[in-house]
């Protein structure tokens, strides 16, 4: 579709910074994003966390930017800024009013390039103390939180990268020292490990010789070696049964499966879609609407850069049966795996993949995010005709074997069950 | 480049040009008010229609009513049953929603242009021929019994309700959540959801928001075609009547062996048409509504005792609340407390000149991104719709901030903040919080329970 093919530039600056420049000038606003290659798959067991904290670390000013004046200056100007880390990658973005570019490519860059100087002790215990909370927060404190860490945990080797959660363990997270912190820094903040993404309202010559002049300078570094990792091989079932503060039980299935953009990502996303992702999804209808077994469920491929699994969660009515969910959702995929899907489950599902990839288009944030995933994923930005064509060719075909390439094999099952409860 | 370069702080390069989108009001034959934006930028469309009437016009031993009537409302229409309704809007990549908070029902609908008169066609049948069969009735409120038991282990849900519940007096109309309460979700029959369909669920009492890619012609047909059996009627419905009845104090509610806490502290507050609305966002701005702001910074920035900590002024449409909200480590939660009402303090004596710049820069200059997305445009006529706005609101508003008078802020901190009548909420285990409490006050200590209701005074 032509809507969806978007213009760009994309080139590399003599220290190694990718650069890719998308002018879209329906707002007078402009997003800066950059990616790092550096996420907690960078991590290794008993240092855990050290990515996510490090993001914490480059919001707290660089030689050139007093501590809180990172935020100070982009709020002032009327923009909004955050960032994230994921296990591939750590970004940080900004959205400002267009003439004010300048301002973040000057923070972006001296983050990237002079941030050791600024770094103390004192900042360093004080992100140490943010980051206990926000774990806390997010995951400790929630109800059923520590779910998801505990089934990575078993489903994926003890050496996998994708076996330990993002934010990190605890022990870890206080372990960490200045010097742990600036290792990091050095290893993976350099420009030739980041992409750098323009999105919105600039002019191409002017934004470019800016680019030039805040980043141009910057030192390279040895591109960190790629890591190893070792295949996801579950030898048996592995069954984990867990007492929480909760009112409802819960169940959660875990099957290794693909890594992004392998053959069968696209349909163990249409897969996901045509079980729970509307109300008249498969499971939902059938345990949700009609029989009020389950409160909720969801079905979804998770995939990232070298790993992937398919993932199903359903909490039981109180007085249900977690066995009975189970039998149903093992029922369905038996169903699926002989008889396939109807044509029209397709349809909507694709249908609702094409109108999400148009209305995500209104924001230049997500726009100049989803340019720098795609270059990151596919090595190039303009990916959104081709990733939607993926999801287009999913057959019928497609959907029963994925099910039976992936869905019948060795699972982590993990049920949470109240406290004070029976058990099923 | 030079280093002397770097060290200098970049300028913006020119003036920002920014123009507000044209916004054409207009009614149907029908007495529905219709607030039109057209954008082309997208081949999409976005519909929001806005009853007046939410759960503040829930009835005593009926909580919850306005809230599960929005659950119904999709639940079959027009020769569809619900599950036939979603899958005509699915199948054409359009997206319905529906909410409901204390002032109105909100339904949504969101299409691509080329699919807009089948869109319209569908929304229009939820709007003026929902079935609000028994059966579907009996499932929607089984569901939203079990959704209401699942809340009691949400510590922030918790810590939210019941402080507005406390800070409202337990029988104001804004003291309930839109979810309402268990024990009277039971006594709510499809008949009072028909009731509540005919009373509410009018076009003179109702407004519909459309932004995107249509011409007012075509809007204006399409409305004219599907919604034209839609008909007005004399309006009954109660004006709100203030009950509120705060009880200043210092409440907690116990999470057993809770690693963390959810704190809410504040009061009552003035109606957002009774004020000063220009100093009071600045104001808060100040002190708690962004990263940069006192509060965030001393507590999170300085202290480490919080991932994030905000205050705001919670207007509703016929009352309002100001508060703080954030959550901290067990055992720092004392110290958190008494920094907060530290800040409340500090702030009646005044912001600086400084202060107030930084304000104003980032509440100018962040405007134009208030208006990027179509939901966005959208909300912001929901609002000035909701709260009966003037009709230049947004267009003189950058001059309106601009022109806030440091004195005018300051009058704001001593009329609107009051630390001498807190409201001090705390989901957490009581055995680690109350030493620490009593560290801090010396004031009586009431245990909640979840739902609000007094269990002992410590």
């Amino acid at each position: 579709m032509n809507i969806l093919n978007l213009e760009y530039d994309k080139y590399k600056l003599n220290n190694g910074l990718e650069v890719i420049l998308h002018q879209n000038d329906n707002h007078p606003l402009v997003s800066v994003n950059i990616w790092y290659k550096a996420g907690s798959s960078n991590e290794r067991k008993g240092k855990t966390g050290i990515a996510h904290l490090f993001e914490h670390m480059m919001f707290q000013g660089s030689l050139n930017v007093p501590k809180e004046m990172h935020f100070r200056y982009i709020q002032e100007a009327g923009g909004t800024l955050n960032g994230s880390t994921n296990f591939d990658r750590t970004n940080y973005y900004e959205k400002v009013p267009s003439n004010f570019l300048e301002l973040i490519l000057w923070l972006e860059s001296d983050r990237m390039g002079l941030l050791l100087p600024s770094l103390t002790q004192e900042k360093l215990n004080n992100q140490i103390d943010v980051v206990r909370n926000e774990r806390l927060e997010r995951y400790d404190n929630q109800p059923y939180g520590l779910a998801w860490e505990t089934l990575i945990n078993n489903l994926y080797p003890k050496d996998h990268p994708y076996s330990w959660p993002t934010i990190g363990y605890v022990a870890d997270i206080n372990s960490y020292t200045l010097k742990d912190v600036k290792d990091f820094f050095k290893t993976y903040y350099a420009p030739s490990n980041a992409c750098l993404t323009i999105a919105g309202n600039f002019d191409k010559k002017i934004a470019g010789e800016l680019v030039d002049k805040y980043f141009g300078d910057l030192k390279n570094s040895k591109i960190p070696a790629e890591i190893v990792i070792p295949p996801v091989d579950l030898k048996e079932n592995i069954i984990i049964t867990r007492k929480e503060n909760v009112q409802l039980e819960r169940i959660y299935l875990a099957w290794a499966s693909e890594k992004a953009f392998d053959p069968f990502d696209s349909s163990l996303d249409f897969l996901g879609d045509i079980l729970s992702g509307s109300k008249n999804a498969r499971l939902y209808k059938n345990l949700v609407y009609d029989k009020e077994l389950a409160q909720d469920i969801s079905a979804y491929q998770f995939s990232g850069k070298y790993a992937g699994h398919f993932m199903i969660v359903a909490t039981a009515k109180p007085g249900g049966s977690l066995s009975t969910l189970k039998d149903e959702i093992f029922r369905e995929l038996e169903n699926v795996s002989e008889k396939g899907v109807t044509s029209r489950e397709i349809f909507r599902s694709k249908n609702g993949i094409k109108s999400s990839f148009i209305y995500s288009m209104q924001n230049v944030e997500s726009l100049a995010d989803q340019l720098n995933y795609y270059n990151f994923y596919c090595g190039e930005p303009n990916s959104f005709n081709a990733d939607l064509t993926r999801y287009e060719n999913v057959t019928n075909e497609d959907i029963k074997e994925c099910v039976n390439k992936y869905l019948k094999n060795n699972y982590v099952e993990l049920r949470i069950s109240p406290s004070n409860g029976n058990e099923d | 480049m030079k280093k002397s370069e770097r060290s200098k702080m970049p300028l913006p390069s020119s003036e920002l040009k920014f123009t507000l989108p044209d916004v054409d009001t207009f009614k149907l034959a029908n007495a529905l008010d219709v607030i039109f934006v057209k954008r082309n930028s997208l081949p999409i469309l976005r519909l929001n229609l806005i009853i007046n009437g939410g759960s503040n016009t829930d009835p005593v031993g009926k909580k919850g009513l306005a809230n599960l009537f929005s659950m119904m409302i999709d639940e079959g229409a027009g020769g569809y049953n619900g599950l036939e309704l979603m899958d005509e809007f699915d199948i054409l990549g359009s997206n319905f929603d529906i909410s409901c908070n204390n002032d109105g029902l909100y339904l949504g609908l969101r299409t691509l242009k080329e699919n807009a008169d089948r869109s319209i066609d569908l929304f229009s049948k939820i709007i003026t021929d929902p079935h609000f069969d028994e059966i579907s009735f009996a499932r929607e409120k089984r569901k939203l019994i079990t959704r209401l038991m699942q809340l009691k282990d949400d510590p922030e849900e918790i810590a939210s309700s019941v402080f507005e519940y406390t800070v409202f007096g337990k029988e104001d109309p804004y003291a309930f959540t839109a979810m309402g309460k268990e024990e009277d979700i039971s006594n709510i029959t499809v008949e009072d959801i028909k009731n509540f369909y005919r009373n509410y669920f009018v076009p003179n009492n109702a407004a519909l928001i459309a932004v995107g890619n249509i011409t007012k012609e075509e809007l204006t047909d399409k409305l004219n075609k599907y919604l034209h059996k839609w008909a007005p009627k004399i309006l009954n419905i109660d004006k709100y009547k203030c009950k509120t009845k705060e009880s200043p104090g210092i409440y907690i509610i116990h999470k057993d062996e809770s690693v963390q806490s959810e704190i809410r502290i504040g009061h009552l507050s003035e109606k957002r048409d009774k004020r000063d609305i220009f100093p009071s966002t600045l104001l808060n701005n100040i002190l708690g509504g962004q990263f940069s702001s006192r509060i965030n910074l001393n507590l999170r920035e300085d202290k480490g005792y919080t991932y994030g900590a905000f205050s705001r002024f919670n207007y509703f449409k016929d009352n309002a609340i100001f508060y703080v909200s954030t959550s901290a480590g067990i055992e720092n939660t004392g110290k958190a407390v008494a920094e907060i009402i530290k800040e409340l303090n500090l702030i009646k004596e005044g912001v600086t000149e400084k202060e107030l710049d930084f304000a104003k820069s980032s509440t100018i200059r962040k405007f134009p991104s208030n208006f990027e997305t179509n939901r966005q445009v959208a909300y912001n006529l929901t609002t000035k719709y909701l709260y009966n706005l003037p009709d230049d609101y947004y267009d003189t508003y950058i001059d309106k901030i601009r022109n806030v008078s440091i004195n005018e802020v300051n009058k704001a901190a001593l009329d609107h903040i009051h630390p001498e009548k807190l409201t001090i909420l705390i989901v957490g285990d009581k055995n680690k919080l109350i030493p620490q409490l009593k560290e801090i006050s010396k004031d009586k200590i009431t245990e909640l329970d979840y739902l609000g209701k007094e269990v002992s005074v410590i």
